[in-house]
């Protein structure tokens, strides 16, 4: 009895934070109009850079959604090309170690350990080549890689090390190389998807590609401040405000609706019913997957 | 600035920029007690003190969530807490969506599961009940 009016009481006060919502028939609008304003990706805190880096999604996470709509797994989707020993800045070897972050990511869900070893190695060179090799435990990795019973185990202490590398390089002066990392992550997240959404054409997938929009000003503002660093960066910023601007007329709107509650276990299930609702014509997408696959193949290339 | 600070000496108590250590032994078994079915996402660790006052929940992160995924947040707390760590997930238009915590029973829930529906970026808020001071960890991981 005590149980059902909990439930009773969170449903009630669910529901009514739900009705006071401000969100109804709202709509997902880039903050400005045009690019980010310099002076505003400045002016963010150490806390927000860290909010950023830290809310951006995770490889995994589409990964899972592959796995979930039962996409076989490609070999060909991987940055193969990628030869850590032929690359010479940092801000290549940054970005490649977010790259190749996303492939271990998804060659761990997959459980191909084969080719995560190759991955791996190319990781540690161009980890150590920027001087935080020492956050990644690669031998703990490879175990895991090779013992396929402790997926868990495998996500967490590789996604943690890719954590520690960030909080690192933001708390010593090397933000440029933070952002980098986590800019590569995301586009060939990006890459991953668009890639699969040609071939299997599926309306979840589509989905999730459409919402990137909603995170892809915050990379913006990540990157902003690094514009001018060189030659390498202002083409990633221009590259990325091309990208905005093939999001720009994809409309993300949001229903209504009460969140249930129940128990389950001991623990609380919550299903929430309000909805996010992307519209998005295909030549909308084709436009996506061609940018996404122009920027991620060239960031590939080996200097 | 004060968050920032807490988070940095939270990381050096979890020996994590000292050794370069990929995890404590404590944040490991967290994210083993999430369950068979769950996979890791991400980690939020907490160290906080009394509260002074209690009005809002003092650790604050964003994260993005998507729709059609099924999350898992679970909350564990060391031995010598003062009270339980608990999580209140806002949306982007600061609407309570979960709490782990029912203020009026007292009941504190070491897990929820979160079927979102609405992909955007959530403000997760973490806190000791009554404000106690107390050090713990919340694992977010996906479920089928």
């Amino acid at each position: 009895m005590k149980g059902k009016i909990i439930f009773l009481v969170i449903t009630i006060v669910l529901g009514i934070s739900c009705r006071n919502s401000g969100t109804k028939g709202a709509e997902f609008v880039f903050p400005e109009a045009d690019s980010v304003p310099l002076s505003e990706a400045e002016k963010l805190s150490p806390e927000a850079i860290e909010d950023i880096a830290k809310n951006i999604s995770s490889p995994v996470e589409i990964a899972n959604l592959l796995q979930m709509l039962e996409v076989p797994f490609s070999q060909d989707y991987l940055a193969a090309s990628i030869d850590a020993n032929k690359e010479s800045t940092n801000f290549n070897k940054a970005m490649k170690l977010g790259i190749l972050g996303a492939d271990l990511g998804y060659l761990n869900m997959y459980e191909k350990t084969g080719s995560s070893l190759e991955v791996l190695s190319s990781i540690r060179k161009l980890a150590e080549d920027i001087k935080v090799g020492q956050f990644f435990d690669f031998e703990t990795i490879k175990k895991l890689s090779q013992n396929k019973s402790n997926l868990d185990s495998l996500l967490f202490i590789s996604i943690d090390s890719y954590e520690q590398i960030d909080n690192y390089l933001r708390s010593n002066d090397r933000g440029h190389l933070s952002a980098l990392m986590i800019i590569g992550v995301w586009i060939e997240g990006q890459y991953l998807a668009t890639q699969v959404v040609n071939k299997y054409p599926d309306k979840i997938l589509r989905d999730r590609i459409g919402e990137q929009k909603i995170i892809l000003n915050d990379l913006l503002m990540l990157i902003t401040p690094y514009c001018n660093n060189s030659q390498e960066f202002t083409s990633l910023c221009k590259d990325l405000n091309i990208l905005k601007d093939k999001y720009r007329d994809i409309r993300i709107t949001y229903t209504q609706g009460e969140p249930v509650a129940s128990e389950k276990d001991g623990g609380l299930v919550i299903t929430q019913t309000e909805t996010s609702v992307v519209e998005m014509t295909d030549e909308q997408l084709k436009g996506l997957i061609g940018i996404t696959s122009e920027i991620r193949n060239r960031l590939i290339l080996n200097d | 600035m004060k968050r920032y600070l807490i988070t940095i000496s939270l990381l050096l108590s979890f020996g994590l920029l000292l050794t370069g250590q990929s995890s404590d032994p404590f944040v490991s078994k967290c994210v083993m007690n999430a369950g068979n079915d769950a996979k890791y996402l991400k980690d939020f660790r907490i160290q906080l003190g009394k509260a002074t006052a209690q009005n809002e929940l003092r650790y604050k992160a964003n994260m993005s969530l998507w729709k059609n995924t099924k999350y898992r947040f679970t909350m564990c707390s060391t031995d010598d807490s003062k009270g339980q760590l608990f999580l209140s997930i806002k949306d982007d238009a600061n609407k309570v969506v979960l709490s782990s915590y029912d203020k009026n029973s007292g009941k504190t829930y070491p897990f929820v599961d979160f079927v979102c529906n609405k992909s955007g970026i959530y403000q997760l808020n973490f806190d000791f009940t009554d404000g106690q001071q107390g050090s713990g960890v919340g694992v977010v991981s996906m479920v089928k």
